[in-house]
This record gives structure tokens, C-alpha cells and sequence, in this order.
């Protein structure tokens, strides 16, 4: 799987889960303060990401880094590549 | 004691996603029963026919807001946006401390509650289970939804009496408004439509089972071939304010309230008790300072099982004899459960101001055991000046709300 495809997933986990056109999606969006998400929306962005790429998160201090939509594509990049991901899509 | 008046009322139900569009279907007489092929998938479940709402245009409430609602908080929050409209209280007074919320459901949403159980119980893992699960199944999850949704900052309540939850809600604004501690309250019911409450009255042989190819055929309050009640789904959102406050603003009214009680029976947790509903109108009569002969119009609890119904018609028979012309509108949507109270009272409520009683659907051949009432077969014309709604519930909760016209 590479980035572009990973972006696209994530991508599409934002446009499902939280109505946010594809247009606003880029890497140095704040999900906080430009996309509007909040502290209960993360723990639905988990559960989103869990379903979409196979991988258990909920419990990765990593998850409490993110900050920004590039922060993310990145994080599950790195998952991909330490093997992490149950289903490769 | 401060005087209280409706002035505005909202409804999603399934014969419409507004008042007019539900009026119009009890006018035109239509049937929102249908059958449930979705529903064959449970073994065990015998009825196959309900009353389902048709959510429209739900992405105009936001995201944020929406998150947190199942099918009834959808409902609700859509109802209540048609019943503050209807009132036109200024978002200044609706989002004051002097307004509040009370909205009751029999209880949270069930899809939500499958869905966890789905999620949690294969593995007993909680890990993907979604933050907004535990808004939507909550007991107080309309309440909550809607107050969330119009600020609400006054008393916000959730009472939860199966059958009863809405009347109780209408009942328990009435108490709040009349006592000076509130000057506003959106208040109704709100249920959803899920075979788990389907399921929960078809085990106890409650439900109509014979007219699954025939759905408009059932239910069949008071008639001869009446197999139990049909499960339907919506809200009913009522705005109670005091009537000084309403003069004041210059406000539609569409009646005062003037009565309410509600009371257990004591007796058994599912079966209708005449002695019960008997008293619980006779308290209710008394609040209102008057007799059973000043009623115009009863609206039936009656959802057309076998003992409710006859139970029902005896305590009717009791109290009002023969004359007071009775009707029950679950032949036309079925049993919104929690919501009927509501939906049901918003109905009664613009009979009163038509002088028009829209009349029992599938009634047609009145059963031995439900005779001696005065029963509403065909649309009626009448002067109504006041009106009687009955809700009864298992647990054996009663309750009842007489509303008057204000000249």
C-alpha cells in the first residue's frame, strides 16, 4: 500500500464519518481547528481508522500526537510499514 | 396556580413528517401499516407488520447535534423544530432558564443498543465501539438531543413509562408550569421502531399476528377481530407555556390544559386494571373541576389487544356511559408506544379546533366485550370544546389530560 493510497483511505474515513468535503482535505489541516472535530470525534476517528485499515490503535500513544490530517496519514503509514495492519486493502 | 396553554405543537409520525401531512392522513382515513420483510430474519417473531417513519431532509440538522441521535432523537429534535415555529417563541425566551425539556421514550434508542451489543458481545471487545452509543441509548436520549439542539437551559427531564412516557411528560409540564417554576416546556414522547420492541409485546402475545398479508387491515381497536396492537415509531412535541406569557406575546393558542393524573394500579405488571383507569380519570376529572358529562371527545388508549381494550370499555362505560363519543387512532398509525401520548394528544388537539372527530380505523364490527361506549366509525362532526386523552401502560401506569378551548 503506499502513501497515496493511504491518504485516499484516510481520506475517505473524513468525508464518511464527519461530512468534511474532499476539497478541505489536505496534510497540514489542525483536525481540531480547521476541520472541527472534537474529543468525542476522536474516539469515533479511532474506531473509523480501526475499521478501515485493520489495525488495533485505540490503545497506541501515538494516537495522542496527532494534531494534524499529515500527522495521521503518517502515523498509519508507520503502522503499515512495521506489519501492523490485519487486512491489507 | 398559574394557567397553562399549549401554543405550538410538532409531529413526525407515520402518517406524516408535520402536523398537516398527519392530519390530512387521518382525514383521508390512510393506514401507515406495512409489512416488515426485514423482519423475518427473527425466529420467534410472529408479527410482521408495523408503522415506520420515513426520516427526511435529516442532514439540515448539524452534524454536531445529529451525532448524538438515533432514529428518536431525529424525530424529536424534527418535531420540535416544527413545534417552536408553530409557536413562534423568540430563541431569546426558548433558550432562557425559564424553558424547559421533557421528553419520554419507554426507553433509549434500540437500534443503538443492538448495535452495541453487536459490537461488544462476540469477542466482549469494546474497542470499536463508537463515543455516540451511549448518547443515543441513554433513557433520556430525546430529551437530552433536543434540549442540546435549541439550548435549552430550564428543567430538562426524561420520563420513562412505557406506554404513558409522553402523557407523563405533558402531565409533568403542566405540574411545573402551573407551580410558577417554569414559564416554557417543550414537552412529548418519542420512540423508535426495532423488532427487540417489536419482539418485547410479540413473546407476550400482544401483537397482531394475523394480518401480516393484510396490513391495513390491522390493528383492530374494540372490533370483533382485533389480534393485538401493531408497533410504530415518532414523536410528538407539544409547547406548554403559562398563559399570562402567552397573552403577553399575543400567542396562538389551541386550548388550555386543565387536567391531568397519572397513578399505578398496583395490581399486575402487564394486564390493563378498569378499577385503575377508572381512577385515574375520576383524579383527573377532579384537577379539572368537572364532571364526566362536560367531556366532548375521549381519545382511547385502546391498541386493539384482547384485555386492554375490554378493560378500557368498561371503564369508559363506568364513568361516561353511552354518550361521549370515543375514538382510537392506532388503526391509522399504530402504537407509537412512549411517543402515542403526544402524537395522539396533538391529533385530539386539532379535532377540537376542526369540531371534527376522525373516527377508529378498522372498526368495523364492534366486539361483544367492547359494546356500550359511544364508538366513532365514520368522521364525525361535532361542536368539542373539550377533550379526554388516555394513556395506559404496562406496569400499570395510568395516565389521562383533559384539555379545554379558550374562547
Amino acid at each position: 500500500m503506499d502513501k497515496k493510497k493511504i491518504e485516499e483511505m484516510v481520506n475517505q474515513v473524513f468525508e464518511e464519518s464527519f461530512e468534511i468535503n474532499k476539497g478541505e482535505l489536505s496534510p497540514d489541516k489542525g483536525i481540531f481547528e480547521d476541520l472541527g472535530l472534537d474529543s468525542l470525534d476522536i474516539v469515533d476517528l479511532v474506531v473509523a481508522l480501526q475499521k478501515k485499515f485493520g489495525v488495533k490503535i485505540r490503545d497506541d500513544n501515538r494516537v495522542r500526537e496527532i494534531r494534524t490530517l499529515g500527522d495521521i496519514y503518517n502515523f498509519i503509514e508507520a503502522l503499515y510499514k512495521e506489519g501492523n495492519f490485519l487486512v491489507d486493502k | 396556580m398559574k394557567r397553562v396553554v399549549i401554543t405550538g405543537m410538532g409531529v413526525v409520525c407515520p402518517l406524516g413528517s408535520n402536523v398537516e401531512e398527519y392530519v390530512r392522513g387521518l382525514e383521508d382515513n390512510k393506514s401507515a401499516i406495512q409489512k416488515m420483510e426485514k423482519w423475518k430474519e427473527y425466529i420467534g417473531l410472529n408479527t410482521l407488520v408495523a408503522a415506520p417513519v420515513e426520516i427526511k431532509n435529516e442532514q439540515s440538522i448539524p452534524r454536531k447535534k445529529r451525532r448524538s441521535m438515533g432514529r428518536m432523537g431525529v424525530f424529536a429534535a424534527q418535531a420540535a423544530e416544527e413545534a417552536v415555529r408553530d409557536s413562534n417563541l423568540s430563541e431569546s425566551v426558548i433558550t432562557s432558564a425559564r424553558t424547559g425539556c421533557i421528553i419520554g421514550s419507554t426507553m433509549g434508542g434500540a437500534e443503538a443498543m443492538n448495535d452495541t451489543f453487536e459490537i461488544m458481545l462476540p469477542e466482549k471487545d469494546l474497542s470499536n465501539l463508537s463515543s455516540m452509543n451511549f448518547f443515543k441509548c441513554v433513557s433520556h436520549t430525546a430529551a437530552m438531543n433536543v434540549s442540546q439542539c435549541f439550548g435549552i437551559k430550564g428543567y430538562v427531564m426524561a420520563t420513562s413509562a412505557a406506554c404513558a412516557s409522553a402523557l407523563q411528560a405533558v402531565g409533568a409540564a403542566y405540574g411545573f408550569i402551573q407551580s410558577g417554576k417554569q414559564d416554557v416546556i417543550l414537552c412529548g414522547g418519542a420512540e423508535e421502531l426495532h423488532a427487540i420492541v417489536a419482539g418485547s409485546f410479540d413473546i407476550l402475545f400482544a401483537t397482531s399476528t394475523h394480518f401480516n398479508d393484510k396490513p391495513e387491515k390491522t390493528p383492530r381497536p374494540f372490533d370483533k377481530n382485533r389480534d393485538g396492537l401493531v408497533c410504530g415509531e415518532g414523536s410528538g412535541i407539544l409547547v406548554l407555556e403559562e398563559y399570562e406569557h402567552a397573552r403577553e406575546r399575543n400567542a396562538k393558542i389551541y386550548a388550555e390544559v386543565v387536567g391531568y393524573h397519572t397513578c399505578g394500579s398496583g395490581e399486575h405488571v402487564s394486564q390493563s386494571n378498569k378499577e385503575a383507569m377508572v381512577s385515574c380519570m375520576t383524579e383527573t376529572l377532579k384537577s379539572a373541576d368537572m364532571k364526566s358529562g362536560d367531556i366532548d371527545y375521549i381519545n382511547a388508549h385502546a391498541t386493539a389487544t384482547t384485555h386492554g381494550d375490554q378493560q378500557e370499555t368498561e371503564a369508559l362505560k363506568e364513568m361516561f356511559g353511552d354518550k361521549i363519543p370515543v375514538s382510537s387512532l392506532k388503526g391509522h398509525i399504530g402504537h407509537t408506544l412512549g411517543a402515542s401520548g403526544s402524537i395522539e394528544l396533538i391529533a385530539t388537539l386539532k379535532m377540537m379546533q376542526r369540531n371534527k372527530i376522525y373516527p377508529t380505523k378498522n372498526l368495523d364490527d364492534i366486539a361483544e366485550d367492547c359494546k356500550g361506549i359511544n364508538h366513532v366509525m365514520k368522521s364525525q362532526d361535532k361542536e368539542i370544546n373539550s377533550v379526554l386523552k388516555n394513556c395506559f401502560a404496562f406496569g400499570g401506569i395510568n395516565a389521562s389530560l383533559i384539555c379545554k378551548k379558550i374562547f
